[in-house]
């Protein structure tokens, strides 16, 4: 909210009428509200629809529905366990690869960006791994690492990787010539380098990936736990699938976007601190 | 300070006298063919000097320097640096480019004192003593800025900090001030004398501007339009310390000097100003 302030006030700024700050809390609240308007039709409709059996809630589900299947989880658990359980399983898993896929992503990315030669021999390699249809990988991992959370981590950390090590590679790539040469006549070392010019110049697009990367390792999780697991939300899905029970799979969705949200916040965070060099980082965040 | 830097001879501090002999660098055009940037250079630096060279754009004035830093390799001649011959970094060298690259995610403070822990000092000790060169600058109390928060001239400053905290015995300049306005290039040029008397490295200065060049060296090279080699050679014999460099340009002694350089060095520009003009013809 707060970031979207300045593009409001340029936008009213020629506007005669009540002072700027009373009109700028005035339009604050007009967007809410509007936001407010449109959830209500949107799952109002949707809900009003379903009851009138326009739309047959039996495929499409109810929202009330879901309402319903959410307590009746944290109630009840689900055929698996408790939903925190579930939660938890997927959670581990996502964070697990995330973290693997991270800093795989990071060292072979700043390693294959600083040594041109072996970029050279090993990128057709990576471009063709890249190009696998990635997901299919988990039915391998299923089979080879079982049912358990290893698969999972695998899937996860492998989509992550790719996302990561193309932005670490290139960040590495675009660290300005002049600080290297400047660092070198200084005296410093290879690794000093690394640590002190090629990492945190590269570090704007590594963070900037790392947003598309958690999502990728929720997906990989969820996908790994689709193809076959003994507890976690994708599990749940699957079964809700199967039971012709669309409630339950919008219920595991909602679980997880809350989720997904909650990671994007913790990275947004992360990036406001690790970047705080940066002028006007707030200025960029501007908009959406 | 000079204690705790590794691998040099304590033999290497203070200034360091530069030679080079018969320096030839070539670089590979991208159609295969063979560019020749400066042909046959030979200069002295004689230690504790400030010795400036002067020519026009395009000359290889930059290329010089970077073959004495080391980062660029010679295709032929010798560089000696304190009698003994050099190939690759020299150890007690400092670099001021025209672009300040001074990291932009580092404070100003922990900028000026990476030449220090790039050389294993602690980072204590590194610290204290960038805090004392940015006094030295005139910066202290900026020393939790980010570069980005200063102005160009202040920029400037931390640079010269950041190359001279490391007690060089041969400061290599390319065109320092090249991006300043004219006010603010005057007050730097008097700093940087009067940091240079304190501390007297030897000093190769790369400049177009002639004034700026007599006023602050003791020795004027004036370079050919590329392939660039040494044209003459200069002594400047106005008597220092100099003082401010923007009253030394209207003593008659400097009038003299700069009109005799400059009929030297004005064949070269208009050379080259030919040169560009038959190609941008050529080219039409």
């Amino acid at each position: 909210m707060a970031e979207a302030q300045p593009a409001a006030q340029a936008l009213v700024a020629d506007v005669p009428g009540p002072p700027a700050p009373r009109r700028r809390s005035r339009r604050r609240l007009k967007v809410n509200l509007a936001r407010l308007v449109l959830l209500v039709v949107i799952v109002g409709g949707w809900q009003l629809f379903t009851s009138l059996k326009i739309v047959d809630p039996f495929f499409f589900g109810q929202p009330t529905g879901i309402v319903t299947q959410l307590r009746d989880w944290a109630e009840h658990g689900t055929e698996f366990g408790s939903l925190w359980l579930q939660i938890g399983v997927t959670m581990k898993e996502a964070l697990l690869g995330f973290g693997y896929g991270v800093l795989s992503g990071i060292v072979m990315g700043v390693l294959l960006g600083m040594v041109p030669f072996l970029a050279d021999v090993v990128g057709p390699y990576i471009k063709v791994a890249n190009a696998i249809p990635r997901i299919v990988l988990g039915s391998i991992f299923v089979v080879w690492l079982g049912l358990g959370t290893t698969s999972k981590v695998m899937l996860a950390s492998v989509l992550v990787f790719f996302v990561v090590f193309f932005n670490a590679f290139q960040g590495v790539r675009e660290v300005d010539r002049n600080f290297l040469a400047n660092a070198r006549v200084l005296g410093a070392s290879q690794l000093q380098i690394v640590r002190h010019v090629v990492l945190p110049s590269a570090l704007t697009w590594i963070i900037a990936s790392l947003h598309v990367a958690f999502g990728f390792a929720v997906i990989g999780a969820i996908v790994g736990e689709f193809l076959g697991a003994q507890k976690g939300l994708g599990l749940v899905i699957s079964t809700a699938q199967n039971n012709f029970n669309p409630n339950g799979v919008f219920a595991a969705m909602l679980i997880i976007a809350v989720i997904a949200l909650s990671a994007e916040g913790v990275i947004g965070w992360f990036e406001r601190r690790l970047l705080a060099w940066r002028p006007n980082i707030n200025a960029d965040r501007a908009g959406i | 300070m000079a204690r705790k830097q590794r691998d040099v001879p304590a033999a290497a501090f203070g200034a360091a006298g530069v030679e080079l002999s018969g320096v030839t660098k070539q670089f590979a055009t991208p159609v295969g063919g063979l560019f020749t940037a400066v042909r046959d250079v030979t200069l002295t630096v004689e230690p504790g000097q400030f010795c400036a060279i002067v020519g026009p754009t395009g000359c290889g004035k930059s290329t010089t320097l970077s073959v004495v830093a080391g980062p660029e390799r010679k295709s032929a001649g010798e560089v000696r640096v304190a009698g003994s011959p050099v190939n690759g970094i020299v150890r007690g060298t400092s670099f001021m480019f025209q672009s300040d690259a001074l990291l932009p995610w580092k404070t100003v403070l922990a900028n000026v004192a990476l030449g220090p822990v790039f050389r294993g000092m602690s980072k204590r000790d590194a610290r204290d003593g960038a805090r004392d060169w940015l006094r030295r600058v005139g910066l202290a109390g900026f020393e939790d800025h980010y570069p980005h928060q200063l102005s160009g001239g202040m920029r400037k400053r931390v640079s010269l900090a950041a190359a001279l905290i490391n007690e060089p015995s041969i400061l290599l300049m390319d065109e320092p001030f090249g991006a300043l306005d004219v006010q603010t290039k005057a007050i730097m040029s008097n700093e940087l004398l009067e940091l240079w008397e304190q501390t007297r490295p030897s000093v190769l200065f790369i400049t177009h501007d002639l004034e700026e060049a007599i006023a602050l060296s003791d020795r004027v090279v004036v370079m050919t339009v590329g392939p660039g080699t040494v044209k003459a050679v200069y002594d400047i014999d106005l008597p220092r310390p100099r003082g401010a460099v923007q009253e030394i340009r209207f003593d008659p002694r400097f009038l003299e000097i700069h009109q005799q350089i400059w009929h030297s060095l004005r064949e070269e520009v208009e050379r080259a100003y030919a040169r560009t003009a038959t190609q941008s013809g050529a080219a039409a």
